[in-house]
C-alpha cells in the first residue's frame, strides 16, 4: 500500500507556459540513463558474481578480498540509479529485493553474543539459516536443505512480513563479505575471516559450505534483479513505455523522484537518522563501512538526472536533453538555483566523503558529542533540504504544463491516488 | 514574482489564509508546549517518582502532539523532530539508548547543558513514558534520567518556541524581495497544505496502520505510547489539530471536509479501547479499522476542498523514503 499522493506534484491547473523544450526528447534521455545505470549495475553485479564464486571454490584471503572489492564497485553505479526509485512504481515495487536495510543480520548467520535475541518487532531475528537446514516460519516448517535462489526470496525475504528480515540484495552479500562489525563507533569495518568459507577443519564459524550456498544464491540473484530490471529499460521494456506513455506524468516522475531521494530518504532515513541516534548500526553499508560513498552517489544520481548526463563506468558518456533545459525554458531563474543546489550538494558529500577516506570513519562521525562529524554529515542533510525546495519550485515552473496530467489525475480523481 | 505574472491568468477562487493558520493555530499551540514542557520539567524536579512526573507528562504530551504535525520552520530547522518524540521504533532504538545509558550510569543526566547530545531515541516522549510505565531497577539513575529527559524536554520547546515569531514573519512576508525561503505566497501556503497531508497520512499509514498489521498478522505491540495507554488519544488529539490547521487555512467551502472529519472524530470517540490492542481480536479490530476508512475520507476531502481550490499539491515529505 504506496500512498503516492503526496509526492504526485501537480501544482497550478491553470498556468499555461508554453513548452519550448522537447519533453519527448527530456523522457528518451532519461530512459537512456536509466538503461545505462541498470546496465553498469548489472555488469560491475557479474563481476562480482565471478568473485564470489571464485571465493567459493578457491577460498584464501586474497579471494575475499576481490569479492569485497567487487562489491564496492558494483554500489557505485546502483546508487547512481536510486534517483529512479520513487518516480517509477516499476522500480519502487523491485528495490526492496535487492537494496533493503536496515537487516537483522542475525537471520542470515552468526552474530555476536551483544547482538541480543528475537525483539518485540522480529521473531526471527536470530534464525540462523546457515546454520540450520531446517526451521519453523510463522507456523510453516521449512526446508532449507538447499539454499537456493528460489528458498531467499520466496520463503526467507521479509519472512513474518518484518521488513527487517532482508535475505536478499547488496546488503545480505555485504554481510556475507564483511561480517558484523563489532569496532562500535571506532575505525574498521567488519572483519569475518575468509576462513568463513574455508573447506574441512580449517572452515571457521561452522557450515562453511552452506554460508557458501548462501553467499553464491544472494548473489546470483541479484544478478537476475538486474537484469530483469535492465530489460525493463529496453526500447519495449515496461519501464520506458510506462514513463512515455504520458508525457506529462513522465516529467513530474523525474521531479518525484529528485525530491524523494533528496529528502525523505537520504537526508532523513538515511543520514539524519543515524546522527540523531548516534548509532553505527543506523548506516546504510553499516558491515562495509561504506555508507558515505552511498550518500555521495545518490547526491551524484540526481544531480545527473537533472542534468541529463551520465558518465558510465567505462568513462564514455550518455547524455541528451535534459529537464534542466525545460525548467530553464519556463523559469531561467529557478534553473540556475536548481544547478547552484544541486552542486552545493556534491560539494558538502565531498568534505564527508574526503574525511572518510582520510581515516574519519563514517561510525567515528556517529559517535555521540562528535561535533565535526556531525557537521560534516549534517552539511549534507541540509545541502539536501536545500536542493527539495528548489526541486518544489522547478514543479512549480513546470506546473500546469509539464505536470498538469498528473496534478488532474489526483485532482480530479482522489480516490485514485491511494491505489 | 513568478506567480504574480501566471496568477493574473488564473481564476484561483480563494486566498489561504497564511495570518489566520499562524495565528488561532500555529503559534498558540507552540506556546502551549513551552508552557507545559516548563511546568513537567519543575514537577519532576520537585519531585521525580513516576506517580508525580505522570500527571504532567499527559498534559505536556497532549500538547505536544497538537503541534506534532507542523514539522516545517524551527523544529526542522533545529533538527528536532525525532529528539521531541521517535516513534516509530522498529528497532527499538528508545529501549537499547535507556538501558545504554543506565548501564554505564552515564553522568551526562547530571549536564542539562549537553544532555542533547544523547541519542534521540532517549530525549523525547516516547523515551520519558518508558521511564515513568517500565520498571526501573536503579531508582536513583531511573529518577536523574527522568528530570534530564523533562528538562530536555522544556529546553527544546522553547528553543522551537521561541524562533517562531520570526519564522511566522518569514511566512507573512512571502514573495517580498529577500525573503528566499518563502519566494511566493504559494509556497507559504504550500507549507502548511504538506503539514496538513503529510499528518493524515502519518494518522493513516502509522498510528492506525502500524498497529492494525493485516487481518492474519496484527501488530499490536506496534502501537504508539500504549505503555501508557495513549494511542487512541493521540489518533483524536491530532484529528483536532489538524482539522483547525484544514478550516484555518482556507475559506474555502469545507463542508465535505468537515463531515469527514466529524464522522473519523466520532469513530475514535466511541472506540473503547485506549491502546488499540483489540486490533488483534477479530471480532472488535474492524471497528479500527473503519476509523482508519475515514481518515481516509478526510484525506479525500482535503484534496477536494483545499488543494485543488487553492491550486496547490503537498509538497515533499519525511514519509517519502522507505
Amino acid at each position: 500500500m504506496t500512498f503516492k499522493f503526496t509526492t504526485a506534484v501537480g501544482t497550478l491547473l491553470c498556468a499555461a507556459a508554453p513548452a519550448f523544450a522537447d519533453k519527448a526528447a527530456v523522457l528518451d534521455n532519461y530512459a537512456d540513463i536509466a538503461l545505462a545505470k541498470y546496465t553498469d549495475s548489472l555488469t560491475t553485479g557479474q563481476s562480482l558474481l565471478a568473485a564470489v564464486n571464485n571465493l567459493t571454490e578457491n577460498p584464501s584471503a586474497e579471494a575475499l578480498q576481490a569479492a569485497k572489492d567487487a562489491w564496492l564497485a558494483a554500489r557505485v553505479p546502483y546508487q547512481q540509479t536510486e534517483v529512479y526509485r520513487f518516480g517509477n512504481a516499476i522500480v519502487d515495487d523491485w528495490e526492496g529485493k535487492v537494496n533493503a536495510w536496515p537487516l537483522d543480520e542475525g537471520l542470515i548467520d552468526y552474530v555476536d553474543g551483544t547482538y541480543g535475541g528475537a525483539t518485540d518487532e522480529n521473531e526471527y531475528a536470530v534464525l540462523n539459516v546457515v546454520a540450520n537446514p531446517s526451521f519453523t516460519l510463522s507456523g510453516n516448517t521449512i526446508d532449507a536443505s538447499d539454499i537456493t535462489p528460489a528458498l531467499l526470496e520466496g520463503s526467507l525475504h521479509e519472512a513474518d512480513g518484518v521488513e527487517s528480515n532482508v535475505a536478499t540484495g547488496y546488503h545480505a552479500v555485504e554481510f556475507l563479505l564483511w561480517g558484523q562489525d563489532l569496532n562500535g563507533h571506532g575505525a574498521g569495518a567488519g572483519n569475518r575471516p575468509w576462513t568463513d568459507y574455508a573447506s574441512g577443519d580449517a572452515c571457521t564459524g561452522g557450515n562453511c559450505d552452506r554460508r557458501a550456498d548462501y553467499l553464491t544464491a544472494a548473489t546470483a540473484l541479484l544478478v537476475s534483479d538486474l537484469e530483469w530490471m535492465v530489460a525493463q529499460w529496453q526500447d519495449d521494456g515496461d519501464a520506458r513505455t510506462q514513463l512515455s506513455a504520458d508525457e506529462n506524468a513522465g516529467i513530474s516522475a523525474i521531479l518525484t523522484g529528485m525530491g524523494s531521494l533528496s529528502y525523505g530518504e537520504t537526508a532523513g532515513e538515511r543520514m539524519r537518522l543515524g546522527v540523531m541516534l548516534n548509532d553505527p548500526e543506523e548506516e546504510h553499508s553499516c558491515f562495509a563501512d561504506n555508507t558515505y560513498n552511498d550518500h555521495f552517489y545518490n547526491a551524484v544520481g540526481i544531480r545527473n538526472v537533472y542534468l541529463g548526463s551520465y558518465t558510465r563506468v567505462d568513462g564514455s558518456i550518455v547524455s541528451g536533453e535534459s529537464l534542466a533545459s525545460l525548467v530553464a525554458a519556463a523559469d531561467a531563474g529557478v534553473d540556475a538555483e536548481m544547478r547552484a543546489k544541486l552542486d552545493a550538494t556534491i560539494l558538502k558529500m565531498l568534505d564527508m566523503k574526503i574525511a572518510a577516506e582520510a581515516g574519519f570513519a563514517y561510525d567515528s562521525m556517529l559517535e555521540r558529542g562528535n561535533a565535526a562529524g556531525e557537521a560534516l554529515i549534517m552539511g549534507g542533510v541540509d545541502a539536501l533540504i536545500d536542493q527539495t525546495r528548489s526541486i518544489e519550485r522547478a514543479v512549480v515552473a513546470l506546473g500546469g504544463n509539464a505536470i498538469e496530467i498528473e496534478g488532474s489525475d489526483s485532482l480530479d480523481d482522489p480516490e485514485a491516488v491511494f491505489q | 514574482m513568478r506567480l504574480a505574472l501566471i496568477l493574473p491568468f488564473c481564476a484561483l477562487p480563494a486566498f489561504a489564509d497564511v495570518d489566520r493558520a499562524l495565528d488561532t493555530h500555529i503559534l498558540p499551540a507552540q506556546t502551549e508546549l513551552a508552557d507545559t514542557t516548563q511546568a513537567l520539567a519543575d514537577t519532576a524536579q520537585a519531585d521525580c517518582t513516576p506517580q508525580a512526573v505522570r500527571p504532567a507528562f499527559h498534559i505536556a504530551y497532549d500538547a505536544w502532539i497538537s503541534i506534532s504535525h507542523i514539522q516545517f520552520g524551527p523544529l526542522e530547522d533545529q533538527a528536532l523532530t525525532l529528539p521531541m518524540s521517535f516513534w516509530p521504533d522498529p528497532k527499538d532504538s528508545t529501549g537499547k539508548a535507556l538501558a545504554r545509558l543506565t548501564a554505564a550510569r552515564d553522568p551526562i543526566v547530571d549536564d542539562p547543558d549537553n544532555f542533547d547530545d544523547v541519542s534521540a531515541a532517549a530525549q523525547g516522549f516516547t523515551a520519558l513514558e518508558r521511564m515513568l510505565y517500565d520498571p526501573q531497577p536503579d531508582a536513583d539513575y531511573a529518577c536523574r534520567l527522568t528530570q534530564a529527559i523533562a528538562t530536555g524536554l522544556a529546553r527544546k520547546s522553547e528553543a522551537i518556541t521561541h524562533d517562531w515569531p520570526a519564522f511566522a514573519d518569514l511566512m507573512r512576508s512571502a514573495g517580498t524581495d529577500g525573503n528566499t525561503r518563502f519566494q511566493d505566497e504559494d509556497e507559504a501556503r504550500r507549507a502548511l497544505y504538506t503539514a496538513l497531508s503529510t499528518g493524515l497520512q502519518f494518522l493513516h499509514d502509522q498510528r492506525l496502520g502500524r498497529p492494525l498489521g493485516t487481518f492474519d498478522r496484527p501488530r499490536p505491540r506496534r502501537a504508539e505510547a500504549r505503555r501508557s495507554e495513549r494511542t487512541l488519544r493521540h489518533i483524536q488529539l491530532q484529528l483536532a489539530a489538524l482539522e483547525t490547521l484544514a478550516t484555518a487555512m482556507t475559506d474555502t467551502d469545507l463542508t465535505q471536509t468537515r463531515t469527514a472529519f466529524a464522522e473519523a472524530r466520532q469513530r475514535a470517540k466511541t472506540l473503547d479501547d485506549p491502546a488499540l490492542q483489540d486490533v488483534a481480536d477479530p471480532a472488535r479490530r474492524f471497528k479500527v479499522e473503519v476509523l482508519q476508512q475515514a481518515v481516509r475520507a478526510v484525506q479525500v476531502a482535503m484534496i477536494n476542498e483545499i488543494g485543488t481550490p487553492l491550486g496547490i499539491s503537498a509538497g515533499f515529505n519525511s514519509l517519502d523514503g522507505d
